[in-house]
């Protein structure tokens, strides 16, 4: 039964993981492969704040959530000024040195990891309301997300991602809508790391390495880029793949590298078969307007 | 600690040392000049490189020469097929660089995964002696691997130096780097261009890994943090300067060998994240030293 | 009163000039022409002064605020609105989306003001649209509002682009080849249009080849050549003019 509540858990978190990633890369258009390391600071502020000054798990987590977005700003603000590119080599930097600085400082547990994490919620339903928990942020970051792309703001970045440059000289400040939706997204994986440092208690820096981008990546592309389901549906693939996986019955060390190459390779075909993905982006609500002609 | 012996000592070492990170770095910074794409895949292409070269020394018990053949041809067997049937699609279909770059990076990701399947994670060299025979000249202990790395890397360097100056292929390259389409208008294939800046990259790179390779244990995963010295060093030397990424490459290396006199090891490998946002905070466009000048008023222009 | 004002505005690109020591006084109500052959720097001059590119000297001034330092979507809010060449619409979008995130101030783009007074989002929406449809309206296009833009014909995407850059109300309007490829009622849809923006006090400022347009509609017109002001004054003089015709012409 823990076992259920366990992808149950998991099924959520990368519901958050993969809906915030694609509001960042496949509404916004923003080239960062960061997303693992917003993970990883949700995770380890929560973590820290709960081991040292014993917050309660909910501030802590929105306390990573906002460490998550406001770290996000130092991606953004420097590279976007400049160009796109330079965002896709800021985020890759950042994620490999601050991975770094995980591995090396001894608040963090280093290479060893972060355990014992306190949890308020100890005993037999553990699991379930962990699960509750875990799949009201997915509901929640879906539909936040959804709401924020229809209307306006979500015409707006269409726009932007149809013409920049014609988007920019009608007057909007693209690198501003830019900044906002990469802390909200980064924001959001912060939300996920808490839930999940509280819930599996011991994280380790491996977890954020540059190959998980490629997991987040799976998720977003093979789900649908830009649609509100897509990433709901890669979550679940991404949870149920490696379950199938365990049915060949491989040997433990060959599981990691065959199911990194599946997901890799799913990217791939999907990107030159069916970019838009399992789920096609929906139409974006219609303007309700008066009937022209009409005074 | 700052005795001048060693001092020289780590200049040396730092310069035989930075030689096939040079080499990464050209491959990455022409194939961003030429093709104007940031090469991720190169990571991939730098594994291939190395595990061929491994499997032909290792596996199929062949003399080097060979190995390294094989290893050259598996590598450009991959590129170019990176080129023709992956990037050549993405572009035709003018997808965005986003795109691109999620593909690159899933390519070596993928080029990853494979060979940690194949050859798994035990750290290997090309050789299983790395150390090679020293001798001391002028106080200075010099390797054979020393004279090995730099010979191969300037040679290599210079090169390609002169195919792009004087051979007609090579200004092709550079007619394409300027103005893709005004080159087609003269009657230069753009496609072909591209595939040829690939073929070299590829030849750099399969050199550059065999000096890795005989000096360091490799893992599958080690080029994708190679990679990011080479992307700061093009960043650093201005894109589209492939001397200037070549210089910025010899720079790092040597800033890299002289931090362990003052910064703790386990820091070692932040000073490159460190270059990283100094870069983009404060020289976006490369720290070209007439920019540079320019830039803090000390020359007008 | 000066609208637009370009002071000795240069700008290189390596070895070619695009644009050499440039000065023009673009008056309300004035509808000036930009006229020369292709690669004179005509776009580019709408480029610099959109702020797309930053000039090497000189100054460029709307309503007698220097604006060299502000970015492209400032100087759209201080009133500089333009069309482009390939029209640049969006293409996911209908014509009334297209339109609706056009005006100088536009409510859905912060999310900050979104998220905490939605009905001010909201207001401002409707009376965008209100706007949009007005000039829809104008331009004979109220019953395309809800067609995809990919959908229309050509020269009724280019009046698409025109009402667009029209729901900036500032007092700038640059046109950049609005009749390549119009004829018909599309063209004399798009003269009116013009004409009427300028009676109401817009200074405008085209760049065309197409002469009768010009001859139509400028009050007055300036030849470039290689990034120069060759010549400029009334239209008659400058299209009799022989030099320019050779230079137009044999270019």
């Amino acid at each position: 039964m823990d076992y259920v509540f366990s992808i149950l858990i998991l099924v959520g978190i990368y519901i958050v993981l993969a809906a915030s990633f694609n509001l960042i890369i496949g509404r916004a258009g923003l080239a960062s492969i960061a997303h693992p390391i917003f993970f990883a600071l949700g995770a380890y502020t929560a973590a820290l704040l709960a081991i040292h000054f014993g917050l309660n798990p909910v501030l802590a987590t929105l306390a990573g959530a906002v460490v998550a977005a406001v770290f996000s700003l130092m991606i953004s603000l420097p590279s976007l000024r400049i160009s796109g590119d330079y965002l896709m080599i800021t985020s890759i930097g950042f994620q490999l040195g601050l991975l770094q600085v995980i591995k090396n400082i001894e608040i963090t547990g280093s290479q060893g990891g972060l355990s014992n994490i306190p949890t308020p919620i100890a005993g037999p339903e553990r699991g379930a309301v962990f699960s509750i928990i875990a799949l009201a942020a997915a509901a929640g970051t879906v539909l936040l997300i959804r709401w924020i792309v229809r209307g306006p703001y979500g015409r707006a970045i269409n726009a932007m991602r149809d013409d920049e440059l014609a988007f920019i000289a009608l007057g909007r400040d693209a690198t501003r809508i830019k900044i906002a939706i990469f802390a909200v997204g980064c924001g959001l994986a912060g939300v996920a790391g808490g839930i999940y440092a509280f819930y599996f208690q011991y994280l380790t820096p491996e977890q954020y390495e540059i190959l998980a981008s490629g997991t987040m990546l799976t998720m977003v592309v093979v789900g649908g880029m830009g649609s509100t389901w897509g990433p709901v549906v890669g979550a679940l693939m991404l949870v149920a793949l490696p379950q199938a996986i365990t049915f060949l019955q491989l040997p433990p060390s060959y599981m990691a590298p065959v199911q990194g190459m599946i997901f890799t390779l799913l990217v791939i075909l999907f990107l030159f078969l069916k970019p838009q993905g399992l789920v096609s982006p929906e139409p974006p609500a219609p303007l309700a307007h008066r009937r022209a002609g009409r005074v | 600690m700052f005795e001048p012996a060693v001092l020289a000592q780590i200049l040396w070492t730092g310069l035989a040392t930075s030689s096939h990170m040079v080499l990464f770095t050209i491959a990455f910074a022409l194939v961003l000049k030429v093709v104007k794409l940031w090469n991720f895949a190169q990571a991939g292409m730098m594994a291939i490189a190395f595990y061929a070269m491994y499997a032909g020394v290792n596996q199929f018990g062949w003399p080097t020469l060979p190995s390294v053949g094989f290893g050259l041809a598996l590598t450009l067997a991959a590129t170019l097929a990176l080129e023709r049937f992956g990037f050549r699609v993405l572009r035709a279909r003018r997808s965005s660089s986003l795109l691109f770059f999620i593909f690159t990076l899933v390519c070596s990701e993928f080029a990853a995964y494979a060979l940690t399947l194949i050859f798994g994670t035990e750290p290997a060299p090309l050789f299983e002696r790395i150390l090679s025979p020293v001798r001391i000249v002028a106080g200075i202990a010099v390797s054979d691997w020393d004279l090995l790395a730099l010979g191969v890397t300037i040679g290599l360097a210079t090169a390609l130096a002169l195919y792009l100056r004087f051979s007609s292929d090579g200004r092709c390259l550079v007619a394409v780097s300027d103005n893709a389409e005004l080159a087609e208008l003269y009657g230069i294939s753009a496609k072909r261009a591209y595939l040829i800046a690939f073929a070299l990259a590829s030849v750099l790179v399969c050199a550059g890994m065999y000096l890795y390779g005989t000096r360091t244990a490799v893992i599958p995963t080690a080029p994708l943090q190679l990679m990011i010295f080479a992307v700061i060093a093009t960043l650093l030397g201005g894109m589209g300067s492939v001397l200037g990424a070549a210089i910025a490459a010899v720079t790092l290396s040597l800033l890299q060998s002289y931090s362990i006199l003052i910064v703790p090891s386990k820091w070692q490998g932040m000073i490159l994240y460190v270059f990283l946002f100094v870069t983009i905070l404060f020289f976006p466009s490369g720290a070209h030293p007439m920019r540079l000048l320019r830039r803090f008023g000390l020359r007008r222009g | 009163m000066s609208v637009l004002e370009l002071r000795g505005v240069s700008k290189r690109f390596g070895g070619i000039v695009v644009a050499d020591d440039i000065m023009l006084d673009l008056q309300a109500g004035q509808i000036l022409g930009l006229i020369g052959p292709n690669g004179a720097g005509k776009t580019s001059l709408f480029n610099l002064i959109s702020g797309i590119f930053p000039t090497d000297t000189g100054e460029i001034l709307v309503a007698g605020v220097r604006i060299g330092a502000m970015r492209v979507h400032q100087r759209a809010r201080m009133g500089i609105a333009r069309t482009w060449q390939n029209m640049r619409l969006f293409q996911t979008m209908t014509v009334l989306e297209n339109m609706v995130v056009a005006p100088r101030d536009y409510a859905g783009e912060s999310l900050l003001r979104l998220c905490l007074r939605p009905g001010t989002v909201r207001q401002a929406d409707a009376e965008a649209c209100d706007r949009a449809l007005g000039i829809l309206e104008r331009m004979q296009l109220a019953h395309l509002a809800d067609s995809s833009v990919t959908d229309l014909p050509f020269g009724q995407q280019k009046l698409v682009g025109l009402a667009r850059a029209l729901m900036n109300d500032g007092p700038c309007l640059l046109l950049d080849e609005p009749m390549a490829g119009v004829e018909g009622q599309s063209y004399e849809t798009m003269r009116a249009v013009v004409r009427e923006e300028a009676a109401r006090g817009r200074a405008v400022c085209v760049v065309e080849h197409n002469i009768s347009f010009i001859r139509d509609l400028c009050t007055s017109a300036v030849f470039m050549a290689n990034g120069r002001i060759l010549e400029r004054g009334g239209i008659a003089d400058l299209l009799a003019s022989k030099t320019l015709a050779e230079l137009y012409f044999g270019a």
